[in-house]
């Protein structure tokens, strides 16, 4: 009699949402030294006066609203992955709706900094431009490579070839995107 | 006994001298702001990886108990 094989077991979690933790963890930690050395920069500044005589201020309210779009986008993807588990054609809207408004955020961050460096805020006009544009930068380098995964797995949806592991997956990175720039914006604006 | 000794020591320092234990090679002024800054950083640069290890540990525990349940309770109606 053939011995019986063992039913094959779910993943506790899919391969590639356990790969995007792990690099999540790693990003928080690098945003985390980012945040820790601005921090400490902050706190040195010359008669705690920051940001420094003569550099020009950021665009405060102009920046929060441009943070209201890349909140909604990520609320939208919530949407998007219920959407995917009842019916994955129903998922298509939300999910270029997410995408939209991500791009929204990351076009207006751009003229954001052409703007202030029309300004003068430079990477090496102060401490405060440098850490600005380092934490900022990272943070758009993030946000458009995650762009370009949602945009790669709304084609494979459009070619009904995405899976659930790959919405999650991607989607993991978009939130992780989305929940650090309040903390930034915190950081670095206020 | 040595690592005894040594918390004991470092203890005395913090209670005796506070100064001297406060003192740090890399802080570049004594300024409060600046201290304190210091202080919050290395502490929650310190616990936020064992946080979120242990927040992860916590998470594969819970989904693997659910995974399992499912798994039992699929067999008995079997």
């Amino acid at each position: 009699m053939p011995a019986k094989r063992p039913a094959k077991r779910e993943p506790v979690i899919p391969n590639g949402v356990l790969g995007m933790m792990i690099f999540i963890f790693t990003e928080i930690m690098f945003f985390s030294g980012l945040i820790s050395a601005h921090t400490i920069v902050k706190s040195q500044a010359a008669g705690q006066m920051w940001p420094p005589y003569g550099q020009p201020r950021l665009p405060i309210e102009e920046t929060a609203l441009n943070s209201l779009a890349l909140l909604v986008s990520g609320m939208v993807l919530v949407f998007t992955w219920f959407a995917f588990k009842r019916d994955p054609g129903q998922a298509r809207i939300p999910l270029l709706l997410s995408i939209i408004l991500g791009s929204i955020f990351v076009g207006f961050q751009g003229a954001e900094w052409a703007a202030l460096l029309a300004d003068g805020l430079t990477m090496q006009s102060s401490s405060y431009g440098g850490f600005f544009y380092l934490i900022v930068g990272s943070h758009a380098v993030h946000a458009v490579g995650a762009l370009l995964a949602l945009l790669w797995t709304y084609d494979r949806l459009n070619k009904d070839e995405l899976r659930s592991s790959q919405l999650a997956t991607v989607s993991a990175f978009w939130y992780f995107v989305v929940l650090v720039w309040p903390i930034l914006y915190w950081q670095v604006y206020l | 006994m040595r690592a005894v000794f040594v918390v004991v020591l470092a203890l005395s320092l913090v209670v005796l001298l506070p100064e001297a234990a406060w003192a740090c090679p890399v802080c570049f002024d004594s300024s409060d702001e600046n201290r304190q800054a210091f202080i919050a950083t290395t502490v929650f640069l310190s616990l936020l990886p064992l946080g979120m290890v242990a927040g992860a540990g916590l998470y594969v525990r819970k989904r693997s108990r659910d995974l399992t349940d499912e798994s039992s309770n699929s067999e008995s109606l079997d």
